[in-house]
């Protein structure tokens, strides 16, 4: 399980380094995604890229369901992270456009491409919330699992491919590493201690995937040119898909439309 | 079966074919023929039966993730999962069948297994001294009782909300009944279920804890002495009578210091399986009784684990996953939370010690005399023909007094010995066994009057002040018996010196 | 050495010898010798040692005193402590001892003792001629398990299979031996149909009226107030309850009891009265 990864660390630095993994001290965050910096994969070594890109936005039609008020009056030292009560951010919806939907390429990656895992992508707990909540992974990457809350956590990965694992992290400071061997769209993530945190990681073969931000944009870099299924999976809303052609240095667009819940 | 035999005659080996045969018989009406833990018997076991296919095991000596070992397989299936209904097979099953049989259980899952085999971590001793409050406070510092609960009765915060991989209910373990441990009780079995954790659950593994120096290798160890202390040294034995002493003031409430002297019984107590609805899922596994007299009075004090004070709302999600889980084998669960419930049942005529009352709440024919009490809380006095069917007393006369505090209900009965109804009653005489029986529920479970746990008969028998003649009888018959050999021995001498002392050893002759 | 062979060679001490023997035979040998062979064992009740123990000494008397010569050897010992002045401290510690020891004996006789009320029980009460199942009256004499005679045996017992794992495997336990995991709540224990005292005496329509009738069905001498076992025709079907039983008797490798041949299938051995091809042995095969 714990296959420590060398890839192209140096190489993926700089592109690790732009956001989508810095929100741990504003426990108001409504998620783990970030604004229009979306997340998206490492630079990989060995597969093959290019600079094509795939970007849109995610539109929300309909009435967005409240989301959960969460009771934390048991756990003062997350309780006290937030100045009004906090909620389980399931849907974050802003100016009909939603976030933390998880953008990936499905198909049209050349088989058998093999991707090196970038450095590691990090979960932080930081007031009772998983940040960020939904991202993405490659194949053996670690994934660096972080408690910036003074409490007992569990993380338990509840995988139906992957081998799951469950580890305890009893107090602040405390980081762990785990990666997953086989591709699996989504992996959940869980605490028992706090039943309501739940976070979500897209594990791919390739780095080819970005999660929504608030304002519902998202962009995959540096793709070959080539056709490609896109997929986007929101937890709630399930998961869509179209199709895209990029030539060489392109931009496409493929924007998504997620309508609430019927009532 | 007999060609395996047959080879396993000639060449002491079975093959994982051999294995599928024996699986079939043995295993599969729970775990289902193809490994799924799906088998016949499956729906109404809570803990459901281990699905193979998924390769994940709670009790294994490999870390947090990782598939267990052919011998963590080999030892489960020896000697079972204790509180649940697998049950030990090396009574059944040789070692080469139970080994024939680990094979064949990989097969369900070739994905997992085909790469090398899971290394177990290494275990090394438990460090010596007395680690119990060193434990405690690392058991505090990890915060355990989010779960386990502060005493350990599996009442933390966090226990209503536990679900499995699957989405089934699962309740922490007891710490203070460690004989139903799934892994073993011994101070080394705990702390290796504190190093793997045990996959598919909410427990997790403290390896990492470990490594990252939050805590030393030795602390983990005192957490498991910790653990293994707050049971009893032994399993309890479940034994036929329950003594009620004499004493001179019968303590009234449940937390009266003076229980603590008392000696105490365990009853265990199982699922209601007899009559409609039936109820496999029983969350009361067993009771402390303990009873004193004063000659004119009874006091009776029943204590449980119960981790909910039903109806409690914070209970209510765990009722939902109950009903939605143990989908119905006699009609469906109550959807509201009712009451924690105890009756206790007397035998209504207990001068007819040849007969008694049918032990499940009597019968329309023969009642039983019960004492029904719920967590509201109150007791009523009444006759019970059939679980359920009660029918109060007038001028009842038993009284409780009850208390809830750390997963544990305290419930004290007391009653005059004598009553002025002969007929419904039992007379409390000294000096006999009266039979008992109980009835609890967990009203947080969706238990009721009938979906519940039951005990068989038992007695409760009110000791007598100590008659004379027992301390009379030896004396005589020491003096008798002496007197006796006195005289043995002056008539033997008197007839050797007769004899003019001529007897000589034949030992000498030879 | 010689004083080994000395003591070995008289009679008292053989005696002795003998005594210890027989005791530990009955109390620790009984008890422990079967299971290295895996055939079940359990203690022996103190009564019945004591009776066994009472035989012994009556077989040793007889064999140290059917010799003059050797029953005076015997004695010798037991005069000896008698008379000898060199005993004399023997002597009076058992004069001491032996009364001390019978006064506790006889405490522990007359002391307030926490018995249970008295449970007397017949494990296999005499059956009714006839029973009513759900109404209908069914003649259990004679009477035949009728799923061996029609449809697939194999049907047969997946259907028993099915109804034995979703009601009768908390009590009577997945090895048929009687320890479910709910049988430590109940007494009288659940029946162990491993044992060869149980279905294995019994014909199937003794079964099926145990199964249909439960606890409560029993006459009083079977103490139907205790039995934890249901009334399964409350349950299941006739074809359940006889599926089960079939199941029963495969799966833990008995035959069932049959019933006397009548003299037309005497004359005719080859009549459907003639027992079912004979059961796989055991995956238990072991034992």
């Amino acid at each position: 399980m714990r296959r420590v990864m060398l890839g192209a660390v140096a190489l993926a630095a700089g592109i690790w380094g732009c956001g989508g993994k810095s929100s741990g001290s504003d426990a108001g965050n409504t998620g783990g995604s970030t604004g229009a910096v979306p997340q998206s994969g490492g630079g990989g070594a060995g597969g093959p890229t290019g600079n094509a890109t795939v970007s849109g936005v995610i539109h929300f039609t309909g009435t967005a369901p409240t989301n959960p008020k969460i009771d934390m009056s048991q756990e003062s030292a997350c309780a006290g992270k937030y100045t009004s009560p906090p909620t389980d951010p399931q849907y974050v919806v802003k100016d009909g456009k939603l976030g933390n939907v998880f953008v990936y390429v499905d198909s049209g990656v050349p088989n058998g491409a093999k991707y090196s895992a970038a450095a590691a992508d990090t979960i932080d707990q930081n007031g009772c919330l998983y940040h960020p909540r939904i991202f993405g992974a490659v194949v053996g990457e670690d994934i660096v699992i972080k408690n910036s809350d003074n409490v007992l956590h569990n993380i338990k990965a509840v995988p139906k491919v992957n081998r799951g694992f469950n580890i305890s992290q009893p107090s602040a400071g405390m980081t762990s590493k785990r990666t997953f061997a086989s591709p699996e769209v989504m992996v959940p993530l869980e605490c028992n201690v706090h039943g309501w945190m739940h976070a979500y990681v897209g594990v791919l073969p390739h780095p080819f995937f970005a999660t929504s931000g608030e304002d519902g944009s998202f962009s995959i870099k540096n793709l070959p040119a080539g056709t490609y299924t896109i997929k986007a999976w929101h937890e709630k809303l399930g998961t869509q898909q179209t199709t895209v052609t990029v030539g060489a240095g392109e931009t496409k667009t493929a924007d998504f439309t997620f309508s609430g819940p019927k009532a | 079966m007999a060609a395996a035999l047959l080879s396993f005659a000639t060449t002491g080996k079975l093959s994982a074919q051999d294995g599928k045969t024996i699986y079939n018989k043995w295993c599969s009406g729970c775990h289902g023929e193809t490994g799924a833990g799906d088998g016949v018997g499956a729906k109404t076991m809570l803990p459901h039966p281990r699905d193979f296919t998924k390769a994940v095991y709670k009790i294994r000596t490999t870390a947090s993730g990782e598939i267990p070992t052919d011998d963590d397989l080999r030892r489960i299936v020896e000697v079972g999962m204790p509180g649940t209904a697998m049950p030990e097979w090396k009574s059944r099953l040789s070692a080469a069948e139970i080994g024939a049989v680990v094979q064949y259980l990989k097969t369900f899952s070739p994905n997992s297994f085909k790469g090398a085999a899971a290394k177990a971590i290494a275990i090394g001793k438990a460090p010596g001294g007395d680690g119990v409050a060193d434990g405690k406070a690392v058991f505090q510092k990890l915060e355990c009782y989010k779960c386990h609960g502060l005493a350990g009765r599996a009442d933390g915060k966090s226990a209503p909300t536990l679900k499995d991989d699957y989405g089934n209910p699962i309740r922490p373990a007891d710490l203070t009944e460690n004989w139903k441990f799934r892994g073993g009780n011994s101070v080394s079995d705990i702390y290796t279920r504190l190093r793997t954790g045990l996959d598919g659950t909410p427990m997790p593994s403290f390896q990492d804890a470990v490594e990252n120096k939050l805590i030393t290798d030795e602390q983990l160890w005192r957490v498991a002495q910790y653990v293994h202390s707050l049971s009893p040294e032994k399993t309890p034995e479940s034994r036929e009578v329950v003594r009620a002493a004499l004493a001179q003031k019968l303590p009234a409430t449940p937390d009266d210091a003076a229980w603590a002297t008392v000696e105490r019984f365990w009853i265990p107590v199982v699922g209601q399986i007899i009559a409609k609805p039936r109820w496999f899922a029983p969350a009361v596994d067993g009771l402390w009784v303990q009873a004193l007299h004063d000659g004119r009075s009874l006091a009776l004090r029943v204590s449980w684990d119960d981790p909910s004070k039903s109806p409690d709302p914070i209970w209510d999600e765990w009722l939902g996953r109950m009903s939605k889980t143990l989908t119905d084998v006699d009609g469906p669960l109550a959807t509201q939370q009712g009451p924690d419930r105890l009756v206790v049942q007397w035998a209504q005529n207990p001068s007819d010690e040849s007969k008694r009352p049918y032990f499940l709440g009597g019968d329309t024919k023969s009642p039983v005399y019960a004492w029904r009490w719920s967590s509201e809380p109150k007791v009523e006095e009444g006759s019970e023909a059939g679980l359920g069917h009660f029918t109060a007393l007038p001028n009842g006369s038993v009284t409780q007094s009850a208390r809830y505090a750390d997963g544990q209900w305290q419930v004290v009965f007391t009653r005059p010995l004598a009553s002025s109804d002969t007929t419904k009653v039992p007379r409390f005489g000294e000096g006999r066994a009266i039979p008992i029986a109980f009835y609890a529920a967990d009203g947080s479970s969706g238990e009721d009057e009938v979906r519940g746990a039951v005990s068989t008969w038992y007695a409760v028998y009110l000791d007598v002040p100590t008659p004379t003649r027992v301390f009379v009888a030896p004396i005589a018959m020491i003096a008798l018996s002496a007197g006796l050999g006195m005289l043995l021995v002056t008539r033997a001498q008197k007839n050797g010196r007769a004899n003019g002392a001529t007897d000589s050893s034949p030992m000498e002759e030879r | 050495m010689t004083r080994l062979r000395l003591f070995l060679r008289h009679p008292f001490w053989q005696a002795v010898l003998l005594l210890v023997v027989s005791y530990l035979a009955f109390t620790v040998g009984v008890r422990y010798v079967p299971p290295l062979f895996r055939v079940a064992s359990a203690p022996v009740p103190g009564s019945v040692v004591l009776q066994y123990m009472f035989i012994a000494i009556v077989g040793i008397l007889i064999f140290v005193s059917s010799d003059e010569l050797r029953w005076r050897t015997f004695k010798q010992p037991l005069h000896a402590t008698l008379v000898d002045q060199d005993k004399r401290w023997l002597r009076g510690g058992l004069l001491v001892a032996v009364p001390v020891l019978l006064g506790f004996a006889t405490y522990q006789q007359a002391r307030p003792k926490v018995e249970a009320p008295i449970q007397l029980r017949s494990i296999h009460p005499a059956p009714p001629g006839q029973i009513t199942f759900r109404g209908k009256a069914m003649q259990l004499s004679g009477l035949e398990n009728p799923l061996r005679k029609s449809g697939s045996m194999a049907d047969h017992l997946r259907e028993g299979k099915r109804v034995y794992y979703q009601n009768c495997i908390a009590c009577h336990g997945d090895r048929l031996d009687g320890a479910g995991h709910y049988a430590h709540g109940f007494s009288p224990a659940p029946a162990n149909f491993s044992d060869n005292g149980t279905i294995a005496q019994l014909t199937e329509s003794y079964v099926f009226w145990r199964v249909a009738k439960g606890g409560p069905g029993l006459p009083r001498e079977g103490t139907p107030w205790n039995s934890a076992m249901p009334v399964w025709e409350n349950y299941l079907t006739e074809d359940e309850i006889w599926s089960v039983v079939m199941f029963l008797y495969d799966q833990a490798g008995w035959q069932p009891r049959r019933w006397e041949a009548s003299p037309e299938e005497r004359k005719n051995p080859t009549g459907a009265k003639q027992p079912a091809a004979p059961n796989a042995p055991k995956a238990g095969g072991a034992k």
